[in-house]
């Protein structure tokens, strides 16, 4: 009864719970995080660790906390007025809420895909290189090279090749949201972002997309927040259930969804009044 | 976990599905129970009417087991059921089967029984099997039990139940080579013997395994092919 | 079974019945509501097409050849008159209106028909347009060598050619003089604008640089310095003075040879009244006989007319020639002032939108743009007047212009101050169309782009003000249609009914921002109401009007051809 979703997986995921992931594994690490919006505390006291190279996921009913949790991971919760950050999260060990630290260095270290998707109204090729242009590089063909490896790891570049400049607007959803993912990826960041990225795709275009994070598990960082459980369970390996601000429940996958520890998960991940 | 958890769902469909496989399992297990007490007490009563209508009643065995096997198979497609719900059915797909073997061992007790009620002689070591069989039912009974109430005790009782039964099962074979010994001419009739008290046998390890599911269920560990002892490590450490 | 196919019937007949009477119905079904919506765009529309019309109908018969009438005109109990008219109007008047104005008609009918007829020839009648009673109009023919001569002075002459004259002596007579007279026209207009272009080019520019060197060595007494004292700060410019007067002279010689030139010519010519005068070709602008002409003829003759319409300068109090300057002006206002509002309202848009904490300061701000929108427009005058003129103009004065005083440089109403008023007067409307757009790009995209590694700014240069640009140029657009209509302010702060000069120029700096100008509004305004001739001023009125509607509606139009550009490029799915 192994319900490891990857059994070839090295041995770290093979460990028990996910507290074990041995410290050279760790991409993020949060240590008693809280935040607040106004008076209202949106995140509470929460600690974990999010291992290099795995698909992390974050479930929990609406308003738990778990998108404003990975907003706080390239720390765009700053730009909301009366938001107030307390403890750590450290990427690769250094403190990103550290005074020296640029938000806009971080975040080019740690991309984002977002719920709707949100291409620029410009060109195809724009979209892409828009992350590269903002870190200053020039040359031509150094930025088409970047467009067709990023396309490419997005598996959109056979169905745009011809049209680069078109505007990334005629795309449709699904292939807009992998335009996104793409044009995340191409400042090649360690971390990615996807905040519900296929909750306004079609089930083909939820699909590609779940195989693209799949793919590109091996060279990232994947943090995933999803209503969907089933995508939960199908893309992530670690799974993480946020209730009330609070992180509930950190595990392996194929554990929260077989046999988790809670009450409250087992109550949500089941589909049961709480 | 509360045993009646499953019914605490939002969708109060989903309640009604869970709830209807689990009332045929246990209409499957008291058909089942029925089976093994009705092919034994043909096998000592050497009634042959007893025995046929076992014969006869094992078709619906076969049926429920298909039907419920169905409805398991449509709630993984259209719920897709995680946690304690993905458990429940996973425990009622293997109950179900164990229970079918069962109806299968009962119909060749009852088979041994019309061999034997056609001879004109009782067959050596019929009274023996009276305990045997007493225990077994028993099992049977307890295993269901354990089930319909989602009872991790009765569960670890019926495994360490199993033990006995294996072991009254090697005095049993002993007894019957002795029979054989002692009078070749027996060794027909007392094959048949051997045959029941293997079946009966093997029904109390399927009782064992359908106890496993429940712990299973229960407490989410595989203690499949563990001996009783770690068994009630894993059951009680977590 | 019965009894549900009987409920299920009910139920059908319960939608073809509906509640209410018959006016109930009506009324819910909205028909009324969408004939009251058809109506008044109607009416818009209408109102509209009917000013248009009314434009151009009572504007262009001015630029039209209109006939020659030669009549004699009996009053009862005086002279008979010869006449030689164009008649341009008539109306019924009342036989009493008649008589109190000390008319001698016969009260047997209740009304006459009054013409107003122009009769040209103003040095010998005085008056351009008379009253005149049709009936008393007699004889009324159209000689085909009726001629119509437009003079830069003294309005237009009605009468016949008699003789070319060149140098005193006549070189032609009769048909053959009004044959060689078309000829010879050419060849004085384009001495005409040979004139011009040396007056308003070498010997403007020679004036410009003999006021700038005036200027400098005002500046240098001013420094306390006198051409004593630093003959060698004084003595540069004296000589460069020197230049300039002597070049001066030359060109005032030039000028004086082509008028020369253009002077030797004069047309004889007999007013129908039989008085005979000699016109100068020089002073004459075109010379037809509206009776010869074929229609295709009258249609050139129009074109030619308002090409010089838009073209030239105004003459004879702005009461003929054309109305260039206004245009001009207005047009370069407008672009002034667009240029000043813009980036103003722009920066201020986005302070006020994307970096200014939002709170009761901001609430309050954005109250007091909106109101300053509803300002009457002539408080904007007195401000600018005030501020710009006085107070800013004052102050430039005093600091770079201080020798030019006491005769001020800024310290004066100017195309400046009058584009600064406006671009305030126009600002809370390029400020709320440019918050519109802001708000209306989705925080997706913000945060997309800052999720890329984008700071604040490079968001804002990148993303927001590219898409929000559409909006931006709806904003201008309306603030384009206000200050092109705007006449009021302009009064005070820089519009002057006849400006010698436009505001850019062939002289250093070309662009002349202190200078007043002209402006269509105000040249309505001024020839409406303040011209001493009403009566030829009247279709000019319209005339402009048509001119200043479509001047603002093809600034509009480039403004909507770059903003549906824009559009087209930044177009947003879902907005």
């Amino acid at each position: 009864m192994n319900t490891d979703p990857n059994p070839a997986a090295p041995i770290s995921t093979q460990l028990a719970t996910a507290a074990e992931v041995p410290a050279d594994e760790i991409a993020l690490e949060v240590e008693r995080l809280n935040l607040h919006y106004g008076d209202t505390q949106a995140l509470r006291n929460i600690s974990m660790r999010i291992p290099r190279q795995r698909v992390t996921a974050f479930i929990g009913p609406s308003g738990c906390g778990k998108t404003t949790l990975l907003r706080a991971f390239n720390r765009l919760n700053d730009l909301i007025d009366g938001c107030r950050t307390e403890g750590e999260i450290r990427l690769y060990g250094k403190n990103i809420y550290d005074r020296d630290v640029d938000p806009a260095l971080l975040r080019r270290r740690i991309g984002m895909v977002f719920q709707k998707p949100n291409p620029f109204p410009k060109s195809i090729y724009e979209n892409v290189v828009y992350g590269l242009r903002l870190s200053g590089v020039r040359k031509r063909r150094e930025l088409d090279e970047i467009v067709e490896w990023a396309l490419k790891s997005a598996a959109l570049l056979d169905e745009v090749k011809d049209r680069l400049d078109d505007s990334a607007l005629g795309l449709s959803g699904g292939q807009q949201q992998r335009l996104i993912i793409a044009r995340a990826i191409a400042i090649q960041p360690d971390v990615i972002l996807l905040d519900e990225p296929c909750s306004s795709l079609d089930p083909i275009s939820t699909l590609k997309v779940e195989e693209l994070i799949q793919e590109l598990k091996s060279r990232y960082t994947i943090a995933i927040v999803t209503h969907n459980m089933q995508q939960a369970a199908r893309v992530s390996d670690f799974t993480a259930f946020m209730y009330g601000g609070e992180l509930a429940e950190f595990d392996r996958t194929g554990r929260i969804f077989t046999k988790p520890s809670m009450k409250r998960t087992e109550d949500y991940i089941t589909g049961r009044y709480g | 976990m509360n045993t009646a958890g499953y019914k605490q769902h939002i969708s109060s469909q989903f309640n009604a599905e869970l709830e209807d496989v689990r009332q045929r399992v246990l209409a499957m297990g008291g058909l089942v129970e029925q089976q093994i007490v009705d092919a034994t007490r043909a096998l000592m009563d050497s009634d042959s009417d007893l025995s046929e209508q076992v014969i006869r009643n094992e078709h619906k065995v076969n049926q429920l087991e298909v039907f419920i096997d169905e409805e398991c198979s449509h709630i993984l497609a259209r719920r897709q059921p995680t946690a304690s719900d993905l458990r429940l059915v996973y425990a009622v797909i293997k109950t179900i089967t164990d229970l079918e073997r069962i109806g299968d061992e009962a119909e060749k007790i009852a088979r041994m029984a019309d061999n034997l009620s056609k001879q004109e002689r009782l067959a050596p070591g019929v009274l023996e099997i009276h305990h045997l069989s007493k225990s077994v039912t028993q099992m049977v009974h307890d295993a269901l039990d354990g089930f319909a109430r989602m009872d991790v005790d009765t569960a670890l009782a019926v495994a360490r139940e199993d033990e006995l039964i294996d072991r009254e099962y090697e005095a049993l074979m002993r007894q019957c080579i002795t029979f054989m010994m002692e009078d070749p001419r027996t060794i027909r009739r007392v094959m048949d013997i051997i045959w029941s008290v293997r079946a009966l046998e093997r029904i109390g390890d399927h009782a064992k395994n359908i106890a496993e599911y429940v712990i299973y269920f229960v407490k989410g560990k595989d203690v499949r092919h563990l001996s009783i002892e770690s068994m009630e490590r894993e059951v009680k450490g977590g | 079974m019965r009894a549900t196919a009987a409920q299920s019937q009910e139920s059908g007949r319960a939608l073809v019945g509906g509640a209410g009477s018959r006016l109930d119905r009506y009324l819910r079904s909205g028909e009324p509501y969408i004939w009251a919506t058809a109506a008044a765009i109607s009416l818009a529309f209408l109102i509209t097409a009917g000013l248009l019309l009314l434009l151009v109908s009572r504007g262009l018969p001015h630029f039209w050849p209109a006939e020659l009438v030669q009549a004699v005109y009996a009053v009862p109990g005086q002279a008979p008159q010869p006449l030689l008219v164009e008649i341009r109007d008539h109306e019924a008047v009342t036989t009493r209106r008649l008589q109190d104005a000390g008319l001698p008609v016969a009260a047997t009918q209740p009304s006459y028909e009054r013409l107003l007829v122009k009769t040209g020839n103003r040095e010998l009648g005085g008056v351009d347009f008379r009253y005149l009673l049709a009936d008393w109009l007699q004889q009324r023919s159209l000689p085909a060598d009726a001629s119509v001569f437009e003079r830069l002075e003294w309005g237009n002459f009605h009468g016949y050619v008699l003789a070319l004259k060149r140098d005193g002596q006549v070189v032609a007579s009769g048909e053959q003089a009004w044959v060689e007279y078309q000829a010879l026209q050419q060849r004085i207009d384009a001495l005409r604008a040979q004139r011009r272009a040396l007056e308003k080019g070498a010997i403007a520019s020679v004036n410009g640089q003999l006021e700038r060197l005036r200027l400098a060595m005002r500046h240098l007494e001013l420094e306390g310095r006198t051409a004593q004292d630093s003959p060698g700060a004084f003595a540069p410019l004296m000589q460069r003075r020197e230049q300039q007067q002597a070049q001066y002279q030359s060109l005032r010689a030039q000028l004086a040879a082509l008028d020369a030139e253009m002077a030797r010519e004069t047309l004889l010519v007999r007013a129908v009244s039989g008085q005979q005068r000699e016109l100068p070709l020089a002073t004459l602008l075109r010379g037809y006989r509206p009776n010869g002409m074929s229609f295709t003829g009258k249609l050139r003759f129009l074109g030619a007319k308002l090409v010089e319409f838009v073209s030239t300068e105004p003459r004879e109090s702005n009461t003929e020639g054309g109305i260039f300057p206004a245009i001009f002006g207005t047009v370069l206002m407008v672009i002034l002032m667009s240029v000043i509002v813009t980036p103003f309202g722009i920066l201020a848009a986005l302070y006020l939108h994307e970096y200014a904490r939002q709170g009761a300061l901001t609430r309050t701000i954005r109250i007091a743009v909106n109101n300053l929108a509803g300002v009457p427009s002539i408080v904007f005058g007195m401000f600018g007047l005030g501020f710009f003129v006085y107070f800013v103009g004052g102050q430039l004065d005093q600091w770079f212009y201080r020798e030019g005083l006491p005769s001020p440089t800024f310290g004066t109403p100017g195309i400046l101050w009058a584009s600064l008023t406006l671009a305030l007067l126009t600002l809370p409307v390029v400020i709320v169309a440019t918050e519109e757009g802001l708000s209306r790009i989705p925080g997706s995209l913000r945060e997309a782009s800052m999720a890329l590694g984008a700071t604040q700014a490079e968001t804002l240069l990148k993303i927001v003000l590219p898409i929000a640009s559409p909006a931006m140029m709806t904003g201008l657009i309306l603030a384009v249609a206000r200050a092109a209509g705007e006449v009021a302010p302009l009064m005070l702060v820089g519009v002057i009914k006849l400006a010698p000069t436009l505001p850019i120029d062939g002289s250093f700096p070309f662009l002349h921002l202190e200078r007043k100008f002209m402006h269509l509004g105000f040249h309505i305004y001024d020839v409406g109401f303040q011209s001493p001739n009403v009566e030829a001023a009247r279709p000019l009125v319209y005339a402009t009007s048509l001119l200043l509607v479509a001047v603002i509606l093809s600034l509009n139009l480039a403004a909507i051809a770059v903003r549906s550009r824009l559009r087209e490029r930044f177009r947003m799915l879902d907005h």
